[in-house]
């Protein structure tokens, strides 16, 4: 804002009077100006940034201690005193213990998260094919005994951080599994929408509970939740957490969904070596 | 069964050394385990100098050893027992909530032998110190000069 002020001061007198290469000179120094000014701004985001990610990380760390005493002398207490408590004070040892189970939870997924924005992206060409696999042995086992209709496209070899992208793809078909459940038989779609020379948009669509359109803008935020937890367990990072995945490949997260009508993610990456954020 | 090995503790939290003992207790592993809270503490029981000057002979089968400790910390104690001659033997398994990879990188470039985050989670932490404790007080062959119940 200054700078523009300033320029509107200067260029008044000097613009009538003087040639072309005064002009230019002047116009030069503006765009020095200009720059010096969006370094330092983005010097002070980068530091902000890193303090952030430092505190969090540090919050999440020291909070493990005491959590694990909590459940550990809870567990203790249960085993020890079950005998002498009634039923009403056996309910609130358990209930304790869930509680402490689900600090922990959160805490784990916000380092997780936290974790995404410190480390550095380790990028090779990776098959999301392979990938996909891999994600779906992790969270068949939690899907035991389930009716659910897989349906996988192939999906193409690409450049990006394996383990990140490996935890985007399990977040999504995890979060795919868990909003069918009130589905016989839920259908479940992986698969690869637009591959173009620098970019790729992968999908995961699902027959479940799906969302109201009008909150899709909360769905990719930090502990942003649109289900009761009694009805859907969850800690509201999983989505961050994919957001941040695809940013830090250059891409962006998004979603489509009609309540009771299913949903779909989808994530792009895009190839281009600024995609390093 | 084997003779139980000794096991130094050190560990500055009483709540997490409680925690351990009352495991270890539980599986019948405790009964050679020595707590040092602090790594000036473990470092005066293995030189055997200060309060330790009129212990017996002889190393710890395993040093469990936290990381954020008052003042000598985890690493630094790391750092003198595997570079002296008469102690870089020891067995040392790091026992820590960290779960920063700058910790464990360092510990193992100092050569620890085993590096564990402990867990949130009650049972698994449970499991963890059982496994600990069976392994390197009973299985583990601990090189010459380990203390060792008879």
């Amino acid at each position: 804002m200054v700078v523009a002020a300033r320029r509107a001061g200067a260029a008044a007198a000097i613009l009538e009077t003087n040639n072309d290469i005064t002009e230019r000179q002047r116009r030069e120094q503006e765009i020095r100006t200009l720059n010096e000014e969006l370094e330092k701004r983005t010097a002070e985001l980068e530091a902000i940034n890193k303090e952030l990610e430092a505190f969090a990380y540090s919050i999440s760390h020291d909070l493990r201690a005491p959590l694990r005493h909590m459940a550990g002398f809870t567990q203790l207490l249960k085993k020890n005193a079950a005998s002498l408590l009634n039923e009403k004070s056996q309910r609130y040892v358990t209930m304790i213990l869930e509680s402490t189970q689900r600090m922990g939870n959160l805490i784990d997924d916000l380092l997780a998260f936290s974790r995404i924005g410190r480390t550095e992206t380790n990028k090779t060409m990776v098959s999301l094919d392979q990938l996909v696999e891999e994600a779906l042995t992790e969270v068949r086992q939690d899907a035991g005994g389930r009716n659910i209709v897989w349906r996988v496209a192939g999906l193409p070899a690409w450049y990006g951080d394996r383990s990140m992208l490996r935890l985007a793809l399990v977040n999504l078909i995890s979060n795919a599994v868990k909003f069918t459940r009130t589905r016989s038989p839920a259908e479940i779609e992986i698969g690869c929408m637009k591959q173009e020379p620098d970019q790729v948009v992968v999908f995961i669509r699902d027959n479940g509970v799906g969302f109201d359109m009008k909150y899709v803008n909360k769905l990719f935020g930090v502990f942003q939740r649109l289900h009761p937890t009694e009805a859907f367990e969850g800690t509201g990072i999983g989505l961050a957490t994919v957001q941040r995945i695809a940013h830090r490949h250059g891409g962006k997260a998004w979603a489509e969904g009609l309540v009771d009508k299913g949903a779909t993610f989808y994530f792009s990456l895009s190839k281009s070596p600024e995609s390093n954020l | 069964m084997s003779a139980l090995g000794r096991i130094l503790l050190v560990e500055d939290d009483p709540k997490d050394i409680e925690l351990i003992i009352t495991t270890l207790e539980e599986y019948n592993l405790a009964n050679e385990v020595v707590v040092t809270s602090d790594g000036e503490e473990a470092l005066d029981y293995l030189y055997r100098r200060g309060n330790f000057a009129t212990r017996s002979n002889g190393n710890p089968a395993v040093l469990l050893l936290d990381l954020k400790l008052p003042k000598v910390d985890g690493l630094e104690v790391l750092q003198q027992i595997k570079s002296d001659e008469k102690l870089r033997l020891i067995p040392v398994v790091v026992l820590t909530s960290s779960h920063e990879e700058r910790d464990m990188v360092a510990s193992y470039r100092l050569g620890v032998n085993a590096y564990v985050v402990k867990p949130v989670d009650f049972f698994e932490f449970v499991n963890a110190i059982k496994k600990l404790g069976v392994f390197w007080a009973i299985i583990n062959e601990p090189p010459p000069g380990s203390i060792k119940a008879t």
